[in-house]
Order: structure tokens, then C-alpha cells, then sequence
């Protein structure tokens, strides 16, 4: 322990030093507004910037491009809350109660409890990485293929958490979702399924065209489809920050999702999205008003905000401890890495020690900037919600189009997203919800993969995922959760959905 | 007066391909790179651009255009106008595509006679790993472990007729063995899956192996290559072992549509041959674990016809999986 701290000491000499403390600045900046414009993720801003570190030493290259990634997350939230767009994919879950407090005039305080939840994440699960990395890293190696469709399974049933009114409606949904998510070249058997003959359709339906289309434009179409313009908001000073009562009620799921994130993000090849719905879903589960959620629950906002920063720091653990990715932003990493000369994996720590501590402290100090450099830009954000509807939709519009482009630079993308525009807007009239759809569409394939992987290393034989001893806790774990939620219907005991569908039906017809 | 526009109009249209080629690169060049960025494509890429800007005079635009594992890409460049203001930066899969394509009855994005190579920047032959741990010290062992559990011994690759799928076919196919493939998202995961033990074998480039070999993690068996690789001296090729036609590199050239006109050709190659020579380049590629390799127009153009015909032939013989 003494050695940590000794070691950690050296790190921060490093990470405080003008020119370190400077690229720290930049990637966290950069990564701000990589978050903050939908469609261009992480994954790019790290690669665009890439060669522009060619000529930097190691440190301050690993340190500014750990810097966009770790940024992106707070960037992400920005647009989830004020425009129901979401920023990142991670951010999807911010849309639902983020937007639905904006609307309540209380943007502030939800980008103010991102920011300070993603700070609260971001600099626990450094300890929990710094600390821990070696032992998790060996059980994160132990997650195959059979585990990991144990872990998508019991994912998907929290789906069914999810919904908001009907569970029908929202199962309904998040089948729409797995549908859609068949589309294209399947990986097992290289057969082109539902393509149509459009060979963009290949890799399937991306997920920012259709989250962008769903959350942004659907709901710009049913805002303008209303009778009565929705008000301007004209938010005051002392409604930017989180009043007492939103405090405690975000501190717990701030805790949970940190812890959750972490775990999420040390698995390889699963994406961080999943963290951020599982802990929505936990956190509607253990809330006392649950029926708050979609409407403005801070929860709701809390959870999934820090999860996914926390999963960025957990997707370090195989980095440094391994030397393997855990996804395409680590992929990058390690590239840069290499680039300089540094080859992450277990004898970094030995042979690197002021790069290795360095870039652990170098994450302390960046989460801290991104919180000084965040807060007083939530006062500038909320701003943009004065500007009168006749401007700020197209500009959205705008936003929305450009950013889908980006992305891919896929015209077919950009149809996609349109279309995905006018089905959000269907859904919103008809009352369904639509986050289980992009939750399905990304489940969908990595499940799939899963479970025909499994299959072709037992040659068939369902009982890989039995003989297994993490895919058979988790799947136990999954029909537990399965009976619970069945209980209520076989008791014919109204849980508080149907008294709150009840309630609802009642002050429509009055 | 519109007689008067319509002759300015026109004799602007005639000029405007004539000035283009007088002085070629008048505006910026786009290169396509067909995969998301990041990969190997999109660092070799970004690593020759800034030398070859400097050969070109002109800004050379990275433009991502990803999609059905770089056909999109591909056939977007293939089909770009012949100026010489569209280039295209492709990896070995560009000549198993169109095949895969042909087994599946698919209209092909695009053939790749449709493109005329400039030159190759990279060619690494994949090397035959397993983990430190199997009992497997030799490929003949590996190989009479295969015959006595046909089907048993797995192995992960980069995607079903993948690169790293097409060279594990090759050497299957000319040992006459059988083993299971399981193919993962890409070819990190697919390192991931032998690493954890969740399969036996696998094929990769050597950068992302290299530093699991030396850690004593993975073991290697043999090469892909004509000879030798400087960082693994004591790694046979299978050539030395004895196996026809056991021969695949990841490789990354850049090529254009085929009708470009001769003398854009000839100035794009030029400008390529010197940005391959530069230092930068050459370090940079160095440090990512793969070498660079140059081949100009001509050379190239032979090394790939072999290379598309042995792939043709690994894709005909994996024939469809069902």
C-alpha cells in the first residue's frame, strides 16, 4: 500500500508538470466536445487526433488521448438533456429523464448532477483501477463467448424494467429492436440478410442514425406537431444548480452506477451502453417513486451518467494490466502506445513507471478539470433553450444530419436516421416508449454472435453454457430475475405500472 | 445572350478536364480508407498522408467510408470519377470480397478489375500462434493432433472469410485437416479469445501477437511469408516446412479507379514512391509493428494477382458455411 502511494506520488510530479498538465487539458477539451456534438464518438476524435502525437513524448500523448475518452463522457450527457439527442451512445438513457426535467425547467440541475456524478465515477473507479487492475484483468480474460451470452441474457431481461407504462408495449418495443438488429452480413455464415441489395446495409443499422432519428428528430416532429407551441423555457440563475432534495436522491445511484460501470466496462467486447441501461433499470427497481421515471427522475440521470464513466476507466483494467483491448477505443489506445514505444501490458508497470503512474494520476487530475472546466458551462448550455423554437429546430435539424454524416460519411446513414425520424414520431403519438429499441439494436447482434460461438465450441450443445461456471451463475441470476417479474401476473396482484396505467386512464377520461 | 452562356459553359466543361491533367493535383485529394478509423488501414493512412501532402503540394482529405467489413468503401472508389482526385487505401480483403460476393450469387459492390494499383505500403505475413500452455510445439504436432480429433481444436479469426480466416483455411486445407472456426468482431477479439483459452489457434498479423509472444502468453508455430520474420528469427515459414501455396500477408496498398489517365498515374506514383521513402513514414510504421514493404505500379500489380488468386482459391475451397 505504502509502495502505491509512493509510486502514486512520483505519478502525480508527473501528471502536474506545466507541459503533461497542458495535453491532460487539451484531450479532456477535446473530448468535451467530441461528446457534446452527436454522431463523432470517441472512437474518432482519438483517431483524428492520433497523428498530430507523433511528434509529442509518450506521457503527454497517452495522457491526452485517454483524455478525449474519459471527456466524451461528460460531453455525452449535454445534448441527451437539453435536445434529446444523445450525444454518445452511452448517453442514450440520459435522453429519457435528462430531457424530461429540462422540460421541467430543471436542466440545470441534471447537467450539473451528470457532471458531478461523472467526476464522482470517474475518480472512484481510478482508485478501484489502480488497486485492482491485476486480479480483475485475470477474470475479465475468463469472459468467452458462453459468458458473455449469459451476461447479454440477463441484460435483456432488465429490459423489461425499463418501461415506463405498459410492459407490452415496451417488450413490443425492445423486439422491434433485436429485429432490426438482424439486419445485415451475418457473421457466422457471411449470408447477407434483409440487405435489400444495398451493400451500406452490410453492417447492419448503425446505432447513432437510428438513436439520433428516434430521440432527436422524433421528438422535434411531435414538438412541432402540437397545437400550442410548448413555452420557452427561461431558466434562472438559482434554477442551475440541484436543490438539497436532488442531492440525496442522486447520491446512491451516483454509487451504484459507479460500481456497475466499472464492473460492465472490464468485460471485453461489451459496450458501455449496457452499463448505463442495467443501471437504470436498478435504480427503478430499488427507487420508492418509480412511477417518476420518464417524467424527471434525477435518478435516472445519476445512475446511467456515472456508469458510463466508470466504464471507461474499467475498460483501462485489460488495457494496462493485459496489453488486450476491451473495444475499438482501447484498440486505438494500445496503437498509440505501440506508436511510442510503450507497450502496454503487465511489464508496463516495471519498465514504464513514470508513464504507468503518470497516466494514473494524470485521471485523477483530468476528472477534476472536466468538473471545473463543466460546471460553469452548464449556465452557457442552458442558454440554448431560450432561443425560440422557429430557430433552434432547424438548427437541430441541422445538428442531426451533419452529425449522422459525420459518423459514417454514409448518405444511406443519414436516410436511415430520417426514417427512424418519422417512426419516433409514430411511436411518441401511439405512446411507446423508444430507448428499448436502440437497446435491442444493439443487443441483438452481440447476443446472437455469442450464443452461435458458443454453439460451434460445444458443436452444438447447449450445456457450454451449464458446464460454465460464470455463464451458469449469471443465467441463473437471469431466471430469478425472470420469476420475479412473472410473479405479479400469475398472482393477478396489480403492480404499480398497471395502478399507474389506472390512474392514467382515469384523468384522460375526466 | 444564352448562346453567348451556353458557348462559355461549354468551352468551361472542355477545358475543365484538360487544365485538371495539365496540372494535376490542382485541389484536394480525398483518400477513401474503407474501415472505421483506427485500424491498420486507417493508421497506414494517416502515417503517409503528411509526407505525401508534401510531395503533392496539395491537402490529401482522410475520408472513412466503412460498411459491409470495406466493401462500401471499396466500391465507392471503384466507382469514382477517374481524375485522380479520389484514391483509395485498401487491405487484402479488397480480392476476397468480390468473391465472396460471386459464392453468395451477390451483386458485387464492386470487381476488382475495376482498379489499377499505385503501390503497395505494408505486407505483413500472419504468423500461426497457440497458447503457451497446449501441448503443441511444432506444426506437424498441431497438425497430428487435428487428424486425430477432426474438428475438435478450435480456432478464432477476424470475421467468416476474413483475412485471418483465409490464411487458417489455407493451411488447413493443405494439411488435409479439419478444425472448428469460431469467428469473432475483428481481430482484437479474436487475439482476446486465445488469450483466455476460449480457443486453440489462431492466425494474426505479428503486432498484435508480438508482445504475447514475448510475455511467454502465446506460442509461435510458423509464418505466412517467404521467409523469415526479423522480429521472430527462430519461426519457420511454411514454405520451409514444406506446405504448398501456404502463403498470406495483411498487406495495405493504395490504388485508384482504372481509368485514371496515364499521366495523373505516373504523378501519383512518383509522389507515393518518395512519401514511402520517408523517414517518417518508415518510423512511424515501425512502431506500429509493421514494416513498410514498397512495391511500385508494376511489381505490385504481379504481387497481387498471385495473392487474389491464391485467396480466390481458399474462398472457393471454404465454399458457403451452413
Amino acid at each position: 500500500m505504502l509502495d502505491v502511494l509512493q509510486n502514486l506520488g512520483d505519478g502525480f510530479a508527473v501528471a502536474l508538470s506545466p507541459g503533461v498538465l497542458l495535453y491532460a487539458f487539451i484531450g479532456c477539451l477535446v473530448g468535451t466536445l467530441v461528446g457534446v456534438l452527436p454522431g463523432i464518438g470517441p472512437l474518432a476524435g482519438i483517431s483524428l487526433l492520433l497523428p498530430a502525437t507523433f511528434g509529442l513524448d509518450a506521457t503527454r500523448a497517452v495522457v491526452m488521448l485517454a483524455g478525449i475518452y474519459y471527456g466524451a463522457m461528460y460531453g455525452g450527457s449535454t445534448t441527451s438533456i437539453l435536445m434529446r439527442i444523445p450525444g454518445e451512445a452511452a448517453s442514450v438513457m440520459t435522453c429519457i429523464d435528462g430531457y424530461a426535467m429540462a422540460r421541467k425547467g430543471r436542466a440545470g440541475p441534471a447537467l450539473t448532477i451528470a457532471a458531478i456524478g461523472s467526476y464522482i465515477a470517474g475518480t472512484a473507479s481510478v482508485v478501484a483501477l489502480m488497486l485492482l487492475a491485476p486480479p480483475l484483468a485475470g477474470f475479465a480474460l475468463r469472459f468467452g463467448p458462453p459468458e458473455q451470452f449469459a451476461l447479454l441474457v440477463l441484460g435483456l431481461l432488465v429490459l423489461a424494467y425499463m418501461s415506463v407504462g405498459s410492459m407490452l408495449k415496451s417488450l413490443a418495443m425492445a423486439t422491434l429492436g433485436l429485429l432490426l438488429g438482424t439486419i445485415g452480413i451475418d457473421h457466422m455464415s457471411g449470408y447477407q440478410r434483409y440487405g435489400y441489395g444495398l451493400h451500406e446495409l452490410g453492417d447492419g443499422i448503425g446505432v447513432v442514425p437510428l438513436a439520433v432519428g428516434l430521440f432527436g428528430l422524433g421528438e422535434i416532429l411531435a414538438t412541432a406537431g402540437r397545437a400550442k407551441p410548448p413555452e420557452v423555457i427561461h431558466p434562472r440563475f438559482r434554477d442551475l444548480l440541484p436543490d438539497r432534495r436532488e442531492m440525496r436522491e442522486a447520491a446512491a445511484p451516483v454509487a451504484r452506477g459507479t460500481i456497475l460501470g466499472f464492473l460492465v466496462g472490464i468485460i471485453p467486447g461489451s459496450a458501455h451502453i449496457i452499463a448505463t441501461f442495467v443501471s437504470y433499470a436498478v435504480e427503478k427497481k430499488l427507487s420508492k417513486k418509480p412511477e417518476e421515471f420518464g417524467k424527471g427522475a434525477i435518478a435516472g440521470v445519476a445512475g446511467p451518467e456515472s456508469a458510463n464513466n466508470a466504464a471507461t476507466s474499467g475498460a483501462f483494467v485489460p488495457m494496462l494490466a493485459l496489453g488486450i483491448p476491451s473495444g475499438p477505443v482501447t484498440a486505438v489506445l494500445i496503437a498509440a502506445m505501440m506508436v511510442h514505444g510503450v507497450q502496454p501490458g503487465p511489464l508496463m508497470m516495471t519498465q514504464q513507471p513514470t508513464l504507468f503512474w503518470g497516466f494514473i494520476a494524470s485521471m485523477y487530475v483530468g476528472n477534476l478539470m472536466l468538473l471545473i472546466l463543466n460546471l460553469p458551462l452548464v449556465g452557457l448550455f442552458v442558454q440554448v433553450l431560450r432561443i425560440p423554437y422557429g430557430y433552434l429546430f432547424p438548427a437541430i435539424v441541422m445538428f442531426c444530419i451533419l452529425g449522422v454524416y459525420a459518423a459514417s460519411g454514409s448518405i444511406v446513414d443519414v436516410w436511415i436516421m430520417l426514417i427512424m425520424g418519422v417512426l419516433g414520431y409514430v411511436l411518441r403519438k401511439l405512446d411507446f416508449e423508444t430507448a428499448p429499441i436502440v437497446l435491442g439494436l444493439i443487443l441483438s447482434p452481440l447476443i446472437e454472435l455469442a450464443m452461435r460461438q458458443s454453439l460451434s465450441m460445444s458443436n452444438g450443445s447447449y450445456t457450454i453454457f451449464l458446464e460454465k461456471p460464470i455463464a451458469a451463475t449469471l443465467l441463473a441470476a437471469a431466471l430469478v430475475l425472470l420469476i420475479l417479474g412473472l410473479l405479479p401476473l400469475v398472482r393477478g396482484v396489480a403492480d404499480w405500472r398497471a395502478r399507474l396505467a389506472a390512474a392514467d386512464g382515469d384523468a384522460e377520461s375526466k | 445572350m444564352i448562346r453567348l452562356l451556353s458557348a462559355l459553359l461549354g468551352a468551361a466543361l472542355l477545358a475543365a478536364p484538360a487544365l485538371a491533367q495539365d496540372d494535376y493535383p490542382s485541389r484536394p485529394i480525398t483518400m477513401i480508407i474503407p474501415f472505421p478509423p483506427g485500424g491498420v488501414a486507417d493508421q497506414t493512412a494517416r502515417a503517409i498522408i503528411t509526407p505525401l501532402e508534401k510531395e503533392l503540394k496539395q491537402p490529401v482529405a482522410i475520408r472513412n467510408t466503412q460498411g459491409a467489413g470495406g466493401a462500401v468503401g471499396m466500391g465507392a472508389a471503384a466507382n469514382a470519377k477517374p481524375d485522380g482526385y479520389t484514391i483509395l487505401l485498401a487491405l487484402s480483403s479488397v480480392s476476397i470480397i468480390p468473391e465472396a460476393d460471386k459464392l453468395f450469387g451477390r451483386k458485387p459492390a464492386y470487381t476488382i478489375d475495376q482498379l489499377k494499383p499505385i503501390a503497395l505500403l505494408g505486407a505483413d505475413p500472419t504468423v500461426l500462434v497457440v497458447r503457451a500452455e497446449s501441448p503443441w510445439k511444432t506444426v506437424k504436432e498441431l497438425e497430428e493432433a487435428a487428424k486425430k480429433e477432426p474438428g475438435k481444436i478450435a480456432y478464432s479469426s477476424s470475421g467468416i472469410y476474413g483475412t485471418l480466416h483465409m490464411a487458417m483455411a489455407m493451411f488447413t486445407n493443405a494439411a488435409g485437416i479439419n478444425m472448428k472456426h469460431v469467428p469473432f468482431n475483428g481481430g482484437g477479439p479474436a487475439v482476446t479469445a486465445l488469450l483466455g483459452g476460449h480457443v486453440q489457434a489462431l492466425a494474426s498479423g505479428p503486432g498484435p501477437v508480438l508482445a504475447h509472444i514475448k510475455a511467454g502468453k502465446l506460442r509461435p508455430l510458423a509464418n505466412w511469408g517467404t521467409k523469415r520474420l526479423a522480429v521472430l528469427p527462430d519461426v519457420p515459414t511454411f514454405a520451409e516446412l514444406g506446405y504448398k501455396n501456404v502463403e498470406f500477408y495483411i498487406w495495405a496498398g493504395l490504388f485508384a479507379p482504372k481509368d485514371v489517365p496515364a499521366p495523373v498515374m505516373e504523378k501519383l506514383r512518383a509522389a507515393v514512391k518518395k512519401a514511402a521513402a520517408a523517414p517518417e513514414f518508415g518510423s512511424a510504421m515501425e512502431k506500429l509493428g509493421s514494416p513498410v514493404a514498397y512495391l511500385d505500379a508494376p511489381e505490385f500489380e504481379k504481387f497481387w494477382a498471385a495473392d487474389a488468386a491464391r485467396l480466390a482459391e481458399a474462398v472457393k475451397r471454404v465454399g458457403k458455411v451452413e
